[in-house]
């Protein structure tokens, strides 16, 4: 899946320098040339030359279409979709005008008159220029209208990803307002550390363009976001990490080994009246990296049974979804005293900015 | 006015502390970071008014009022009470709707100065709607025991079964065996997700049923995980503890 472009405004031609597309008109050509080699009004006798000529005729138009519309394609950039459609048009008008006439010269030059009887001058101009209109005014509305979709599928991914940029929740707010008030007075010094790191966090789950960020990154703002819950819960927040080393340039969507560790406090150690210890583990294994979250589960009589729980879960699961397709995966285990989340992310080549 | 202080966080109840510090005419009483011992420091030093954090580990501030308004017969006045919290529970609505005072973190001053002042007990009807609000289909967390002086929490997920006596009920837990005068219609009715029904005169744990015994006079009785002696079931419950022993495998 290939990253999603910020820039809406972009022109609704695809892209005539790209082999691939020129590629798919030297198809289209052909089958138009079949087309029209099928037609009644040639002899069936003669319909394999006649389909070589049309052939060499239409790929030739086709061809120089592509060319003139991949060299075009840097003027057309920011203009109107009305311009862009009024000068592609204009390209094939022109292009198959000057074409047909050249078709015409060699004929009469290279004494082939039987095929273009100088006779069909004018009617051979009007039906090439006639097909050309006809199948060009098809083509740009295909491209508009798909143009169209593409663009509203992006939009829609966007908002979508903007929508599930983790919230943080809360709760979580209010509290850490709260142990800040409460620091003000007695330890100023600390108070005054957790509203940068509160700060931090912020700015963060607040920023909408940049969805993946480097993990050491992303680390350091959990142990930002794990100094203001460990003033709030003391010592009934243990903490113990096992990364491995060497992976702090892979990218990771921002904020998604944060709402792990909320979710392992809000469920795990707060329930519990002597708290309890997360294990916090990455890990690559193969093209894969595999950040892991592990708390203890509180005793059935303390467990919330408000389950906000699986909203941030299912949260982090469709951006996985919108960021890597089915490469990410959120894995939970849990048995009868444990719950692990298992957080799989496909470690990219650097690939070019797009 | 006599105030006790209950809050898992630390940094929280030394806020209240300050802030209840420099009013005139509050003395606090001590503080608590968890419902259990919330309720023997109400016990010991009997608070006139409870400032009660709603989300707390083991037994919620919710329960804690519960366990507040219910056992004192008479002897002595509930303390009143003032919940805190820290964002908008869902349970918030049946404050407003019980006309309960609640407080927000961070609590402001003239804010818990005016909860103060008004500070109520809170009423059986008022209580049972609060729990409702908040935990719909779970009993209590907890039974809260007084003997004289002494006061005896029992985590319901420690029960292994309850039995009727003539006047008591008797409740056998990890910890030994108490005396309530709950009627055992009533704790069926509350704990019904738990336990389970097999006599006239017995409720046990659905979790701690491991097997049937047939007796020597051609009936059944239960065999319990921690209790030594199976107890009695009588004819009309066999299908239904068969069944439930069947969905344990």
């Amino acid at each position: 899946m290939s990253g999603i472009h910020h820039d809406n405004r972009m022109i609704f031609l695809p892209d005539f320098c790209n082999v691939r597309m020129v590629f798919i008109v030297v198809i289209l050509a052909q089958l138009l040339s079949f087309i029209l080699a099928l037609g009644p009004q040639v002899p069936s006798g003669e319909r394999w030359f006649q389909l070589s000529l049309i052939s060499l005729f239409i790929q030739w138009v086709a061809l120089t279409d592509c060319a003139l519309l991949c060299l075009l394609r840097p003027y057309l950039q920011r203009a109107s979709d009305t311009i862009v459609a009024l000068a592609s048009m204009m390209v094939v008008v022109v292009v198959t005008l000057v074409i047909s006439e050249i078709s015409f010269i060699i004929s009469r030059e290279f004494a082939m008159e039987s095929l273009l009887p100088s006779s069909w001058h004018s009617e051979f101009l009007l039906r090439n220029l006639a097909i050309s209109v006809i199948i060009a005014a098809i083509a740009l509305r295909y491209f508009y209208v798909q143009n169209q979709l593409r663009q509203s599928i992006e939009a829609r991914a966007q908002a979508r990803i903007q929508a599930l940029q983790a919230r943080i929740r809360p709760h979580f707010l209010f509290n850490s307002m709260n142990t800040i008030a409460s620091l003000t007075r007695t330890e100023p010094a600390l108070a005054e550390e957790i509203v940068e790191d509160l700060a931090d966090l912020f700015r963060v789950s607040l920023q909408t363009d940049e969805q993946e960020v480097r993990l050491s990154d992303e680390l350091q703002l959990c142990q930002r976001y794990l100094h203001i819950e460990q003033a709030r819960l003391d010592s009934r927040l243990q903490i113990d990490w096992s990364l491995q080393n060497g992976n702090d340039t892979i990218k990771v969507p921002a904020l998604s080994l944060q709402p792990l560790l909320e979710n392992a406090i809000y469920h795990g150690i707060e329930p519990r009246v002597d708290g309890g210890v997360i294990h916090i583990g990455s890990q690559v294994d193969g093209d894969r990296l595999c950040l892991s979250v592990r708390n203890p589960i509180p005793p059935p009589s303390a467990r919330s049974t408000h389950s906000s729980h699986h909203m941030a879960l299912q949260n982090i699961r469709d951006r996985l979804a919108v960021l890597y397709g089915d490469q990410g995966d959120l894995r939970i285990e849990r048995d009868d005293n444990q719950f692990t989340a298992k957080l799989i992310i496909p470690i990219q080549r650097q690939e070019s900015p797009s | 006015m006599k105030v006790l202080i209950v809050d898992d966080e630390a940094p929280a109840r030394q806020r209240l502390q300050l802030m209840l510090e420099e009013m005139d005419g509050i003395e606090v009483i001590g503080q608590a970071a968890n419902g259990r011992e919330a309720l023997n420091l109400c016990h010991t030093r009997s608070p006139e008014t409870v400032l009660l954090d709603i989300r707390m580990p083991d037994m919620d501030g919710i329960e804690v009022a519960m366990h507040l308004q219910a056992v004192d017969n008479g002897q002595r006045r509930p303390p009143a009470v003032i919940f805190i919290t820290a964002y908008g529970e869902h349970a918030l609505a049946a404050f407003e709707a019980q006309a309960i005072d609640y407080l927000l973190k961070p609590i402001r001053r003239e804010r818990l100065q005016q909860a103060l002042a008004r500070a109520q007990q809170l009423n059986h009807a008022q209580i049972q709607a609060l729990h409702q609000a908040v935990e719909p289909t779970r009993g209590r967390s907890h039974l809260c025991i007084r003997h004289g002086d002494r006061l005896d929490l029992i985590a319901v997920s420690e029960i292994a079964c309850f039995q009727a006596d003539q006047k008591y009920v008797s409740v056998r837990h990890d910890g030994g065996e108490s005396l309530i005068d709950e009627p055992l219609k009533e704790l069926e009715q509350e704990f019904a997700q738990q336990f389970v029904r097999i006599h006239r005169n017995a409720l046990v744990a659905r979790q701690r049923l491991i097997g049937l015994i047939k007796t020597q006079d051609g009936g059944f009785a239960a065999r319990l995980a921690g209790i030594d002696t199976p107890l009695e079931i009588s004819r009309r419950h066999v299908a239904a503890v068969r069944k439930l022993l069947k969905q344990f495998g």
